[in-house]
């Protein structure tokens, strides 16, 4: 599977790797630590090895609560004992070292959010672990922004990450430490690292500061005096080249775009062949001419763009889209009921897996009982006896309340030549909706299918800004895939499910498909297809809403809703007032 | 620790600058809502606030930092007048608090709760201040507070409405002073915020990234050089911190002695009815904003000029929203006022 080319870029990421091991050995809170893709797997597990043998990490589980992190009563220990017990939190056991962060993807915002806030505060760095895969959202941008590594080891094999780098002795990081405080780099240097990073469209500041950093501490490891054009080359290849969003307007786009595929939708299915790689075109790139700092940075930088730039070039989307998903804090919302929400009385249980201590209700359930309990006990050595004495039967914990949120996922037809007045009002009932959402916190996603694809237009998301951006240049015109436009919908829906919100599915068409799954015409098969996605829908009991476009009532519309257990609703004359309403309407019945 | 980059070294963003260098001046304005990319200093400015304002006198041992002078001052400082009759309290002075409301902090860690330590120790029933206590006279900053949980705003509307927080759970009952500025960021392509918090900021202010090349530069420049010597770089700037600290006092006395004339107020309330703007908080807030604008330049009188200049911060987020219109509410504000205020 892996082609040529392909290897030769994960075995060089293996070798990214390595460097940043090195680097962090140095300096882990300068440079703050890395962002790592990894699936689960020996390559990941090899590189933890390392660092773990190399640099103190203290592991953070994404279930850790504030006290555990931040430091706190003890208080089991501190009931045991009756007298006060402080525990450490992890993030000051972590000072001078680095903080480990395991699924850092599926982390709750509550958590990534106290980790971040700590770092402008005290001395550690953060290596987060992410999982997720391609249409997932990855780890909180607020995190990513801060650590100078992005490492991506997905595509890394097992045999190519034998070789590994030596790591310093203690001798040497202190060597390497001491000659890194006096290093300092020139104006030219950090003129050229500001304009290369604006060039490839890396807005934050924080690009250039963490890749002068690295520069800094990669010269310092080779045991120079100053910092180099090649340290700065290290550094644009390291820390800008996975943060690139455009391609720099005075380089052209590689060679090998396929004018000719225009048409594949990138996210549906996933591509037959790993997207195209940079990398092999731009080492050819360096011109002839005596290259300045500046373009060898930028060559640097160019052989490790991350991946989905080309596909979004092909798109011709915005370069500066975001990542699907981007809004940290939407998933994870339904899991943490049992630490925020709106407070229900307490219950008896026992404080672990997140649930919190009542206090009150324990020491009220413990009260009646202290006599007993002091007579039954026998006079410890020291002398005093514990004023209160709780049982593990008193335990009270908090509940809360969490309503979670809801996603209105839109599946709009484009197809056809009443597409643009439908599409127009579709947009205008979106923002409606978005709109209304502000108190019930709902997201909404968009999902557009016409000819041969059905690409996710608007991923889920609150944001009104980023619903008019995506929502402007909404194509329409072609052919009726409605099973496509089912089956993305769905796969939305399971996405939505798995992060705690609850799909809620609106179809805009008039249900005449005339395109099949495999997206070929022949209106049979392509009814047959759409109806099987309809009742697909239907076995995972989600609501729907289907609103018929005809100019008569549809006959196949309603078989469609029916089959999809959907509220079946014409329409005629789409329009978006109209509609926000009946969504709303609808939210408020399943609500 | 406690190393906080110079407020005077910061490059650039100077709406932000201004708009916090204002409600510092004159914390009844309101807070700032920054709104902007990451990695465009926002987190930089807010960490070095304590730099704009004088350390202050606060009641030694107060949980709530008490003014000693205060007119109405928190219970536990009102037992200890009791027990001395009618001397003053000792005090202490510290830097102006900056607190940080992280993402997903719970209820009790935001309002406080009952004491733990003192409940399980000695088994006494009493209350741990939380944040909003911390904050008391100082700012709290909330960063992506677009994306704050809905429990938590509503109780900070209703605490930064009225500077006081009231706790009235876990059998405790506690009434505090929580007079703080609220200074929150975050990134509108991320979610929105939630009307009713908006109008609690007076001012907003939208930060981009700087575009211009020396500028960036600069940044990078300044920041590098502070964190390879934090303490020298601190020692670098305080002269300027100081005259930034003496800019700040002079201008927060004369804000209080400058005068608004009526043409003006009426100016400013027929810009507020032009752009239909809700309530007279708007106005309110203009009036208060021109006054400290005026104080920090050093001018002695308010004039258009000072609504030209603070109007687009203060209206920009309080413009009701037209789903069906694209146009950049800063732009409306702009043509508004071209209108009403010609330049």
């Amino acid at each position: 599977m892996p082609e040529p080319q392909a290897s030769t870029d994960s075995a060089r990421a293996w070798g990214d790797a390595q460097l940043a091991l090195l680097a962090l050995q140095v300096d882990p809170v300068g440079l703050t630590g890395a962002w790592v893709r990894a699936g689960h797997g020996p390559v990941r597990d090899l590189w933890l090895g390392q660092l773990q043998q190399l640099i103190s990490c203290t592991k953070v589980p994404a279930n850790t609560d504030t006290e555990r992190l931040l430091g706190g009563i003890d208080l089991a220990a501190t009931l045991q004992t009756g007298r006060l017990v402080q525990q450490m939190g992890l993030l000051t056991q972590a000072q001078g070292g680095l903080a480990l962060l395991p699924m850092a993807e599926r982390a709750p915002s509550s958590l990534v959010a106290q980790v971040v806030q700590q770092l402008e505060h005290t001395t550690f760095g953060v290596v987060a672990l992410d999982e997720s895969d391609e249409d997932e959202a990855p780890v909180s941008e607020s995190l990513r922004d801060r650590v100078a590594f992005w490492l991506d080891l997905r595509r890394t094999a097992y045999a190519e990450a034998q070789e590994a780098l030596e790591a310093l002795s203690p001798s040497e990081v202190e060597r390497a430490r001491h000659r890194l405080t006096h290093l300092s780099a020139s104006d030219e240097q950090i003129h050229g690292l500001c304009t290369t990073a604006w060039a490839l469209g890396i807005y934050s500041l924080r690009a250039p500061l963490l890749a002068l950093r690295l520069a800094s501490v990669h010269a310092a490891l080779m045991d120079k005096d100053a910092v180099e054009d090649e340290d700065l080359q290290v550094a644009a290849r390291m820390v800008l080249g996975p943060r690139a969003t455009q391609w720099p307007a005075s380089s052209p786009p590689p060679e090998n775009d396929p004018v000719n595929e225009p048409d594949t939708s990138p996210d549906n299915a996933p591509p037959p062949e790993p997207p195209p790689e940079p990398p092999t075109e731009s080492p050819a790139e360096p011109p002839s001419t005596p290259p300045d700092l500046e373009e060898l940075m930028m060559a640097a930088a160019m052989a490790n763009l991350p991946p989905r730039m080309l596909d979004q070039l092909m798109l011709g989307s915005q370069p500066t889209a975001r990542t699907p998903h981007s809004a940290q804090g939407t998933s994870g919302q339904a899991r943490s009921a049992k630490l925020r929400g709106r407070p229900l009385p307490p219950r008896r249980g026992s404080p672990h897996a997140g649930a919190r201590l009542h206090l009150l209700a324990t020491l009220r359930a413990a009260a009646p009982k202290q006599k007993l309990r002091s007579k039954g006990i026998a006079q410890p050595s020291q002398g005093r006896l514990p004023l209160v004495q709780i049982r593990a039967e008193d335990f009270h914990i908090h509940r809360f309340e969490q309503r979670s949120s809801s996603c209105i996922i839109f599946a709009l037809d484009a197809s056809g030549s009443a597409a643009y007045q439908r599409l127009a009002e579709a947009k205008g009932a979106v923002e409606l909706l978005l709109q209304q959402s502000y108190a019930r916190r709902d997201s909404v996603c968009v999902i557009a299918f016409r000819g041969s694809s059905a690409p996710v237009l608007l991923p889920p998301t609150r944001s009104l800004v980023r619903a008019k951006r995506a929502l402007a240049g909404l194509p329409g015109g072609g052919g009726t895939p409605v099973a496509l436009g089912l089956q993305a919908a769905l796969q939305t829906a399971q996405n939505l499910k798995r992060q705690g919100s609850t799909p809620l599915l609106v179809v805009l068409s008039d249900g005449r498909a005339n395109v099949t799954l495999k997206g070929v015409g022949g209106r049979p098969q392509a009814q047959a297809d759409a109806l099987h996605a309809a009742g697909q829908w239907r076995a995972q009991g989600w609501s729907a809403l289907w609103i018929d476009t005809a100019v008569q009532p549809e006959a196949k519309a309603q078989q469609l809703a029916a089959t999809m257990g959907a509220t079946y609703f014409p329409m005629p004359h789409v329009q978006a007032q109209r509609m926000a309403n009946v969504v709303g309407d609808l939210m408020q019945l399943k609500a | 620790m406690a190393k906080t980059f110079p407020f005077s070294a910061i490059v650039g963003q100077e709406d932000m600058i201004l708009a916090i260098q204002m409600v510092a001046v004159d914390p009844s304005i309101g807070g700032v809502l920054v709104l902007g990319d990451r990695g465009t200093g926002k987190s930089t400015a807010v960490r070095a606030l304590a730099d704009l304002l004088p350390p202050i006198k606060v009641v030694e041992g107060c949980p709530y930092g008490c003014d000693p002078e205060a007119v109405n001052p928190c219970l536990s400082c009102q037992q200890r007048l009791e027990g001395k009759s009618a001397t003053k309290l000792k005090s202490v002075t510290r830097a102006v608090p900056v607190v940080d409301l992280p993402l997903g902090a719970t209820e009790d860690r935001v309002v406080g709760a009952l004491d733990l330590e003192q409940a399980l120790s000695r088994g006494i029933k009493e209350f741990a201040p939380g944040l909003l206590a911390k904050a008391h006279r100082g700012f709290l900053y909330i960063d992506e507070v677009n994306l704050l949980e809905d429990h938590i705003v509503d109780l900070l509307i209703d605490v930064a409405a009225s500077g006081e927080n009231l706790v009235e759970r876990e059998g405790l009952s506690v009434r505090h002073p929580a007079k703080f500025v609220l200074v929150g960021s975050g990134n509108p392509e991320e979610g929105e915020l939630r009307p009713q918090l908006l109008d609690r900021f007076g001012l907003s202010v939208e930060v981009r990234t700087p575009k211009d090349l020396d500028l960036r530069m600069q940044v990078v420049r300044r920041r590098d050089a502070f964190e390879r010597d934090p303490e020298g770089f601190r020692a670098q700037w305080e002269d300027a911190n100081a005259q930034l600290r003496q800019r700040m006092l002079k201008a927060r006395k004369a804000a209080g002695q400058l005068q608004v004339s009526d043409d003006l107020l009426r100016t400013t309330t027929h810009l507020c009815s032009q752009l239909g703007t809700d309530g007279l908080r708007a106005e309110l807030t203009l009036l208060r904003a021109m006054r400290a604008f005026a104080a920090l330049k050093g001018h002695k009188q308010v004039g258009t000029s000072h609504l030209r200049s603070v109007a687009p911060l203060v209206l920009r987020h309080r413009l009701r929203r037209d789903p069906l219109d694209d146009t950049d509410s800063g732009v409306r504000v702009q043509r508004c006022l071209d209108e009403v205020v010609p330049a």
